[in-house]
């Protein structure tokens, strides 16, 4: 009897577990969804924002001293300087025991895209680099760079050239590198052709393109499928058909308008290089273009100086030299122009400001730079650098010209920068100057 | 639909204790649910919550702001995004228009050649299924892979499609086909098709393994010839995979994004423009809130396209 009811105390004791079980696990299923339900729809409503200590102008200043140790994590989009800075680093962690540097490398266009959310929440990007213009800008707003007016690096700089990473009086970033984003050239094609390097004008560039196509050759190799490639050309062609220096700020404020007479004068400057571009010169990609003028059959890459280190990859053997295509009559303001870019900045989420300041000092040392810029052919607005590469050292006359600022990095809204340049490309593709602009400017001021 | 309680039957023995619902004077039902079941989806109901519902809730909440992606600080504006959407926004619509385009091509030219292939392919020979294999394969390359090999294809200096036209004396059908504003968009249709029929013919080589051969054998013995018995037999048979087929291929065209993306490159230039291009170009232009009110459009825009679909091809009995 004893043992019976043992067994029935405890199967009643578990069928009441089971029941508790039951109501409780009703309850709480009920409790429990309720609470995720309450959860998820509070989290949502709650107003966008973000708590990105604020930085920038009125933020804190990179630190000058503390513990270079730890992990830096440097985000950039030049995937093809990898391998130079992977020797930077190693150097760099030679001087500094415990420091690691890892690279967290984009696309460039991808870069533009997602660097911003990317890099505010600090665990990306204690280092990191921004294009000039619009990306500086957001950036400097959303508080990511911190102050650097008082960092050892400063000093290194060039001062005309440190202009594009300043906001205000503060001097958040650092231009590290300096491109001239004009098309380059095969000197070897121009002296058999008998064409001169240096245009005074329109007509003379018109003339240069037709002693090279009369010598067998494309005059220019065009990559107008690739709109940020083939975009470089506008700076070319707007730095003197422009009545202001910041044409494309005034562009997109509404003062200037792309159906000005200037700007259809540049349009039509762009109809007069169709017959001196590659055939189905807007279906060109940016590779092909490169393979064009790296093999010899187009005498000019309409890209710029930054491509140099990519054409030699591809085999170039000639000297390269760059040519301006002069939209003047003969009195041009400009006879070139130039980007401070690759914008160096620590970031002011960050948990080791310390180490990536001193990342960037390392990089901003004359020593390094010229390392950079002598490995990967791009000049930099590093003081004192000694420039060894012939490329650069041939091009190194460019740095001391008068040249433009590259103007489409003006440009605040990108839709606004695309609509204008691709205003070129329509009246390439056999638009009208007339129309191609009237169409850029409805999106211009759709976005006034 | 049979339902499990989740616990062992337990039989009445004799002697045994009471049952505490008959206690209370009710039966506990057989088919009862034990409610402890009710948190076995918690993990995927939690997850669905804050990676899907949460998102989508906030994607409301910003498409009525202007925020920027990155201030603290926004504003309020009512339904400004989209009126802004559809009254003053040219890229908005090129886009919108681009994308209907594109999908309306997608959809009838993926449709008609997944269900040839499937057609010629339904037996299990081994050709059949060597076959099979080859034009299935595209579907497992990633989308920038084929991205990048059709862009090799249609490029006008270095490309197969030119190469080949030069090749056979049709250089006046030579193209700068990405470079074509008015081509363009068919172009990368034309990839989509290749990228995707394979994937549509295996949903279609299994809704036609499933009909039965004894149809076929009544209708030749009525007299009825190949396209009747298409009409009568195949087609009707088929519609389930031609509703799964037509809806998938709809969903995949509007998200044609990576490809686009790949192919285009980025920005992508007006006459490629797709919506989700579009959005993607928005958030990159650090305006969130309009973003966010160009989703929402993107997403009513696919769910009243599969409807229409559904109800244009008599694929959705009323009702459902």
């Amino acid at each position: 009897m004893a043992t019976r009811s043992a067994v029935n105390n405890r199967h009643s004791k578990t069928l009441n577990e089971e029941i508790i079980v039951s109501q409780i696990s009703r309850r709480q299923a009920i409790a429990l969804l309720g609470a995720l339900g309450f959860g998820a729809t509070a989290a949502a409503c709650a107003g966008p924002g973000g708590s990105t200590a604020p930085g920038g102008a009125t933020g804190p200043a990179a630190p000058a001293t503390g513990d270079i140790t730890g992990k830096v994590s440097f985000a950039h989009w030049r995937g093809e300087d990898k391998v130079v800075f992977d020797e930077l680093i190693k150097r760099f962690a030679a001087l500094h025991d415990g420091v690691e540097v890892a690279q967290d490398i984009s696309t460039s266009n991808d870069y533009t895209a997602q660097a911003l959310q990317k890099l505010r929440g600090g665990s990306i990007g204690d280092a990191f680099a921004t294009f000039r213009g619009s990306q500086f800008k957001n950036f400097t707003e959303a508080g990511i760079y911190t102050e650097l007016k008082d960092s050892k690096a400063v000093s290194n700089y060039q001062e005309g050239l440190l202009s594009a990473g300043k906001s205000g009086e503060s001097q958040l970033g650092l231009p590290y590198q300096v491109v001239f984003p004009m098309p380059m050239a095969n000197v070897d094609l121009f002296d058999k052709a008998g064409a001169e390097l240096a245009p005074k004008d329109w007509d003379s560039f018109l003339a240069m393109c037709e002693k090279l196509a009369s010598s067998g050759v494309i005059p220019i190799s065009w990559p107008g499928g690739d709109v940020g490639n083939g975009g470089q050309l506008f700076n070319c062609m707007i730095a003197n058909n422009a009545p202001v220096d910041d044409m494309c700020a005034q562009i997109e404020q509404g003062k200037l308008k792309v159906t000005d007479d200037w700007f259809i004068k540049m349009l039509n400057q762009y109809k007069d290089l169709v017959p001196y571009l590659q055939p189905n010169a807007t279906g060109t990609a940016v590779e092909p273009a490169q393979n064009l003028f790296s093999q010899g059959k187009a005498a000019m890459l309409a890209t710029g100086s930054y491509h140099i280190a990519a054409v030699r990859g591809l085999g170039a053997q000639f000297p390269i030299e760059l040519v301006f295509p002069n939209t003047s009559d003969g009195n041009a303001k400009y006879e070139g122009v130039y980007n401070a870019t690759f914008i160096l900045g620590v970031n002011s989420a960050s948990k080791n400001q310390a180490a990536a300041a001193a990342w960037i000092d390392f990089l901003s040392e004359p020593e390094n730079a010229a390392y950079y810029a002598n490995e990967t052919a791009q000049h930099v607005s590093v003081k004192d650098v000694d420039y060894t590469n012939p490329d650069l050292k041939r091009l190194s006359p460019w740095l001391d010209k008068n040249t433009a600022l590259a103007a489409r990095f003006q440009f605040q809204n990108l839709d606004v920068r695309n609509a204008v340049e691709a205003s070129a490309t329509a009246v390439i593709s056999g638009t009208s100057p007339e129309q191609a602009a009237e169409a850029a400017q409805k999106i211009v001021d759709e976005r006034i | 639909m049979s339902t499990h309680t989740g616990l062992p039957a337990k039989r009445k023995a004799p002697g045994s204790p009471p049952d505490v619902n008959d206690n209370k004077g009710r039966r506990r039902s057989p088919t009862r649910v034990n409610p402890a079941l009710y948190l076995f989806p918690l993990p995927a109901v939690a997850v669905i919550a804050f990676f899907l519902v949460m998102p989508t809730l906030q994607a409301f909440q910003y498409a009525l702001t202007d925020w920027n992606g990155f201030s603290a600080a926004f504003n309020y504006v009512g339904l400004d995004n989209f009126i802004r959407a559809f009254t003053n926004d040219s890229l908005f619509t090129n886009a919108l228009t681009n994308n209907l385009k594109f999908v309306l091509l997608v959809v009838i030219a993926q449709t008609f050649f997944s269900l040839i292939l499937a057609l010629l392919l339904t037996k299990n020979s081994r050709g059949s299924v060597l076959l099979r294999a080859l034009f299935f394969f595209p579907t497992i390359l990633s989308s920038v892979s084929v991205a990048f090999i059709w862009k090799f294809i249609y490029d006008p200096n270095f490309g197969l499609a030119n190469a080949v036209l030069g090749g056979v004396g049709l250089e006046a059908l030579q193209s700068s086909y990405l470079g074509n504003d008015a081509q363009a968009l068919y172009w990368v249709a034309v990839t989509q098709v290749w990228f995707h029929a394979g994937q549509m013919m295996v949903v279609y080589i299994a809704g036609l393994q499933a009909i039965p051969r004894e149809l076929y054998e009544a209708a030749e013995m009525d007299g009825a010839n190949k396209w009747q018995q298409f009409k009568s037999i195949t087609w009707p048979f088929v519609a389930p995979a031609t509703s799964i087929v037509v809806a998938y291929t709809t969903v995949q065209s509007f998200k044609a994004f990576d490809l686009i993306l790949g192919i285009a490159g980025n920005p992508p230039k007006q006459s490629l423009d797709i919506l989700s291009t579009r959005i993607y170009s928005t958030f990159a232009n650090s305006e969130f809130g309009y973003a966010a009110a160009q989703s929402i459009i993107f997403m009513a825009m696919i769910a009243l396209v599969t409807w229409l679909q559904r109800r244009l091809l008599r694929l959705t009995p009323k009702g459902e």
